[in-house]
């Protein structure tokens, strides 16, 4: 009775503060019951009868689309941008690959990372049906561990492709460079290229070229994080740290486990911090694809921006970047969401503007209920009220929307609130989110063309997540679509 | 501090102890694998009918703080994941109440966990980094034996290197003991290769009537019923190819029953089962259940279709990671190891199963299908006469302690891709320091028998030669033609004809540029 009577008195005490200082957050839900009126989502048909989880996407000439499948088997689909879509043509390239998660189309061939290795699919003979297999590069390890994926990019300005590399079971090093980023050549040459990485879900390069790829949450991942695999650095798992003796690169740092990522990436300059950080059940679990926006518009204003597939929740989230004192950070938003399986590839159409997504929940359960799926999404033409863009100023944020925002609304101080937090950087398994601070916001201004709030913050804390919540509206009285992101706060920039 | 900050941390305080809810916990961090009501979701392990939640509170423990990877059986079904730790992110007290729920609500009430005891078990393996394996955990905390109709087992173990059953009465045993635990496992040998094992036990038949048992080993091994030998799987092979099944009759009562098992190197499995009159399924009676009666994934034949061949690019037993499968129409079939540039594995019958790498997660090897599987070789195929010089290197791995070695390993030659023509039937190419290889296979049509006819043809400047089979037993050749082994013959049929190396039981083809081998394989 006693314990009752003082959890009442707590519970009373709590919901006293959160009537006077806590912002809303906008319910998963709600959002995306709104995504209909700014985004149209449809599933694509897949071959009828065939079970075609998706692992992998690519754009081929004449409006044609090709999806590799977790069972190995390379489709082409004709009619995938069409209107109707129960016309949709499916032809099957190839049978039975060893897993492909990767997969592009150059100067007449498909190109597919599989498990053990990069290969060149072609069709010699015209018939519709790859004949020819070239094995382009075979030179990482593999021991028969069915967590060994090797995520493949489309190709760099020299027509490298990027591959991730997960650890053996995502927490060993039992084979040649598991836990690396390596570069394969045209020729098939393999450059080990960064050191550090546990479990990938995706790779994909930004506007600039800029190679980045998605990490889980697990051992020396306090949370999933988007991370910018800049060439000879340490991403920050030196589980694989061996490895580099296998070659001439310089051996990775061995970092201190229940230290902070801060503290060890000033100790080593080699360790490059994640871009952005994915807060465990927050933004989501488990991100896996990345696609970057450069439709000029065709797909909604984010020109430049990041898109992230998440497999846990079936969702799409946008990131945007900015580069500070020689690193990358930035924001995460929540985007678009409701897909019907757990995401793995994400592929943007930049001519067209058409998203197109793919996946399966086989092995990892997702929010989306169907055993895979492959679906398309086109932007209606009308922009949502949101948050653009999180940029980091010496002395706090601007905040960029996408529609001019209502000015008493804007410098009304109580419709933001800060919070900040990190994770502890350890060897065991994830992390609680841990040193977290409370920041002031001290002014808010609305620029003249009603777009950019400057917010003034007292208590920037350089390396922690920046958490914003805004109930601002705009000009026109509409609510924003999503209202929080998630700022990595890895630099504060100086004074201009 | 002011009085109400300090209320609202002596409820916090409160609020946490008396709101600790296991199914709370249970509902937002265990129900995404193991499900609202605890059978397992999309195939994950289920709680409900497991042995692993019950029993000592230290192994649940365990198993929450560090996790737990590798493969396990679970309620009579085989699993390969990895359950990610939560010791990191979950108190003490959220952990015990967590376990005591899952332990009151699926695990037929096995007792309640406290935070004391999550506590000390956390501090115990503080130093733990890694998840645990099914085995360790066994280890420090068994399960009670299970009953079988395996009665008095005892374990004899010899260490030593055997291509046959040797005579057990001759050799000196290296470890005997009693093995209370009603089920046969290799592992009780506590080696992983150059051993052998013989159990001895009392076969308890509820009834009198017909007992099928069965008998598979990799590698090998028989089994004797009442003094006598009923049942012998030879030679070096994956498991699953040469499963057999024999009929006994048993009176009721003990009968004397004895398994001899040697492994070699590689994988070391023994599958021991029988049926008798009134049972509906195979009762195993070694640790690792055999095919059918305990898969727990659905079959998926891959099967070649409209007299095409079929490929299948997977783990596949008895080869390398990097395994490129084809099944030809006629019920012949061959993996290539893309590491070692080899045809390594020829069987007849059945291709593959997809159902276990399709489904779940997909773990682990996948034995060929079919039957009479033969081994053609181990290790690199390709070779010249000078070392390698190092211009293309592939890795050796061996394990030095829990983490894997490797070692450069230069080699002559390797993989490149392959082609596959209208019938689906694969050129395998290669090259190396000097040369080019193509290896080409196709259904033999001109014999009526089941076989192959594999084309080898070199170009470039310098000569190859080109392992055909290694370790295995060899007669002949006489005018071309090669017994290897009981179950295949190498015929040659033009060119380049094969040679045996005695020294280092090889049976190899050298190609200089522009020569070619054209070779028969038919199975028995």
């Amino acid at each position: 009775m006693k314990k009752l009577s003082l959890f009442l008195a707590f519970a009373a005490l709590t919901s006293g503060l959160s009537a006077a200082a806590v912002v809303k957050k906008t319910d998963t839900k709600a959002s995306e019951a709104r995504q209909s009126e700014f985004y149209e989502r449809v599933e694509i048909p897949t071959p009828a009868g065939e079970v075609c989880e998706v692992s992998s996407i690519a754009l081929m000439p004449g409006k044609k689309v090709a999806i590799g499948t977790r069972r190995g088997d390379v489709w082409i689909a004709e009619g995938a941008y069409d209107a109707d879509l129960s016309k949709i043509k499916w032809t099957k390239f190839a049978s039975n690959l060893h897993e492909p998660l990767g997969m592009f189309w150059k100067a007449g061939s498909l190109y597919a990372t599989q498990r053990p290795e990069h290969t060149r699919l072609t069709d010699t003979d015209g018939d519709g049906k790859a004949d020819r297999f070239d094995s382009i590069c075979s030179k990482w390890g593999i021991n028969g561990d069915y967590h060994e994926y090797a995520f493949g990019s489309e190709p760099d300005k020299n027509g490298d492709v990027w591959v991730v590399l997960c650890l053996t079971g995502s927490f060993h090093g039992h084979s040649p460079w598991r836990g690396w980023c390596v570069r394969v050549t045209p020729e098939g040459k393999m450059i080990p290229t960064t050191s550090g990485i546990r479990s990938p879900g995706g790779i994909g390069a930004n506007e600039k070229g800029d190679m980045f790829y998605t990490d889980n949450q697990g051992v020396w991942n306090g949370s999933s994080g988007f991370k910018w695999l800049r060439p000879g650095s340490f991403q920050g798992n030196p589980t694989g740290n061996k490895s580099a003796a296998l070659s001439d690169f310089p051996a990775p740092p061995e970092p201190t486990s229940g230290s902070r990522i801060l503290t060890e990436r000033l100790k080593f300059p080699d360790f490059v911090p994640p871009a952005v950080m994915l807060p465990h059940a927050k933004v989501g679990n488990s991100p896996s694809g990345i696609a970057c926006d450069m439709t000029k518009g065709k797909f909604g204003p984010w020109e430049n921006q990041m898109l992230v597939g998440e497999q846990t929740a079936s969702q799409v989230q946008r990131i945007n970047l900015e580069f500070v004192n020689g690193l990358y950070q930035g924001a995460v938003f929540h985007f678009l969401g409701g897909f019907e399986a757990g995401l793995i590839p994400v592929r943007m159409d930049q001519e067209d503007g058409t998203l197109f997504v793919g996946g399966s929940n086989r092995g990892w359960g997702s929010r989306g209920t169907k055993p895979f799926t492959f679906e398309r999404v086109r932007f209606k033409g009308k922009v949502p009220f949101e948050m653009h863009d999180i940029s980091a100023r010496h002395d706090g944020f601007e905040v960029t929307f996408t529609h001019p925002v209502d000015a008493a609304s804007a410098a009304d101080l109580k419709n933001y609130a800060m919070d900040t937090f990190t994770y502890i950087y350890q060897a065991s398994y994830g992390s609680p989110e841990v040193d977290q601070t409370a920041p002031t916001i001290k002014s808010a201004t609305l620029s003249e063309d009603g777009l950019k709030v400057r917010l003034v913050v007292d208590g920037l804390v350089r390396g922690h997540i920046h958490h914003l919540v805004t109930e601002v509206k705009a000009k026109s009285g509409d609510t924003l679509w999503h209202n929080e992101g998630w700022y990595t706060l890895n630099e504060i920039p100086a004074a201009k | 501090m002011r009085p109400s900050s300090l209320l609202a941390l002596l409820a916090t305080a409160i609020f946490a102890s008396a709101a600790e809810d296991g199914a709370q916990v249970y509902s937002t961090l265990c129900v995404a694998c193991h499900g609202p009501d605890g059978k397992g979701l999309n195939g994950l392990p289920p709680l409900v009918g497991s042995d692993w939640p019950k029993g000592p509170a230290a192994r649940s423990i365990k198993i929450v703080l560090s996790g737990m990877e590798g493969p396990v059986d679970v309620a009579g079904k085989a699993y390969n994941i990895v359950m990610p730790p939560q010791g990191a992110v979950l108190s003490d007290e959220k952990i015990a109440a967590a376990l005591t729920y899952v332990r009151a609500t699926f695990a037929g009430g096995a007792g309640a966990v406290t935070p004391d005891e999550v506590k000390a078990v956390r501090a115990a393996t503080a130093s733990r980094t890694t998840p645990w394996t099914a085995a360790e955990l066994l280890k420090a905390h068994p399960f009670p034996p299970a009953k079988t109709a395996l009665k008095n087992l005892v374990g004899t173990m010899y260490k030593g290197n055997w291509k046959e059953l040797p005579d057990f009465s001759t050799l000196k045993p290296a470890l005997m003991e009693d093995f209370n635990v009603g089920v046969v496992d290799p592992d009780q040998s506590g080696l992983k290769s150059n051993f052998a094992m013989v159990w001895t036990a009392q076969f308890e038949a509820k009834e009198a009537g017909k007992y099928t048992f069965t008998l598979d080993c990799d590698d090998f091994g028989a089994l004797y019923v009442g003094g006598e030998k009923v049942a012998e799987i030879k030679g070096i092979a994956p498991i699953g190819g040469r499963r057999k099944e024999v009929p006994v009759i048993l009176k009721q009562g003990l009968t004397p029953i004895r398994i001899e098992f040697v492994q070699v190197a590689g994988e070391q499995v023994i599958h021991l089962g029988y049926k008798g009159p009134k049972d509906k399924g195979v009762q195993w009676l070694s640790k690792t259940r055999g095919g059918n009666a305990a898969k727990n994934t659905p079959s998926i034949p891959i099967q070649p279709k409209d007299g095409v061949a079929v490929i299948y690019r997977n783990f596949i037993s008895g080869t390398t990671p990097r395994a490129i499968g084809i099944g030809f129409p006629n019920e012949m079939n061959l993996a290539y190891s893309g590491d070692n540039a080899a045809v390594e594995l020829l069987w007849a019958g059945k291709f593959m199963d997809g159902g276990h790498h399709w489904t779940d997660r997909g773990a682990g090897n996948e034995p060929p299908a079919g039957t009479n599987v033969v081994k053609l070789s181990d290790g690199q195929a390709l070779i010249q006469d000078t070392a390698p010089s190092g211009s293309i290197v592939r890795f050796a791995t061996e394990k030095g302690g829990k983490e894997m070695k490797f070692s450069p390993l230069p080699v002559a030659g390797e993989f490149k891709g392959y082609d596959l023509d209208k019938a689906g039937n694969p050129t395998f190419r290669s090259t190396g320091e000097g040369f080019a290889l193509t290896d080409a296979w196709a259904p033999d049509t001109a014999s009526g028998k089941p076989g192959l006819v594999r084309t080898l043809k070199a170009s470039g400047d310098k000569a190859v030669t080109i392992v055909l089979t290694r370790g295995v037993a060899l007669t002949g050749p006489s005018d071309g033609v090669t017994e290897v082994g009981a179950n295949l013959v190498i015929r040659a049929q033009s060119g380049v004809y094969p040679r045996t190396n005695a020294a280092d039981k090889t049976l190899t083809v050298t190609l200089k540029p522009g020569e070619s081998a054209v070779l028969g394989y038919s199975l028995r």
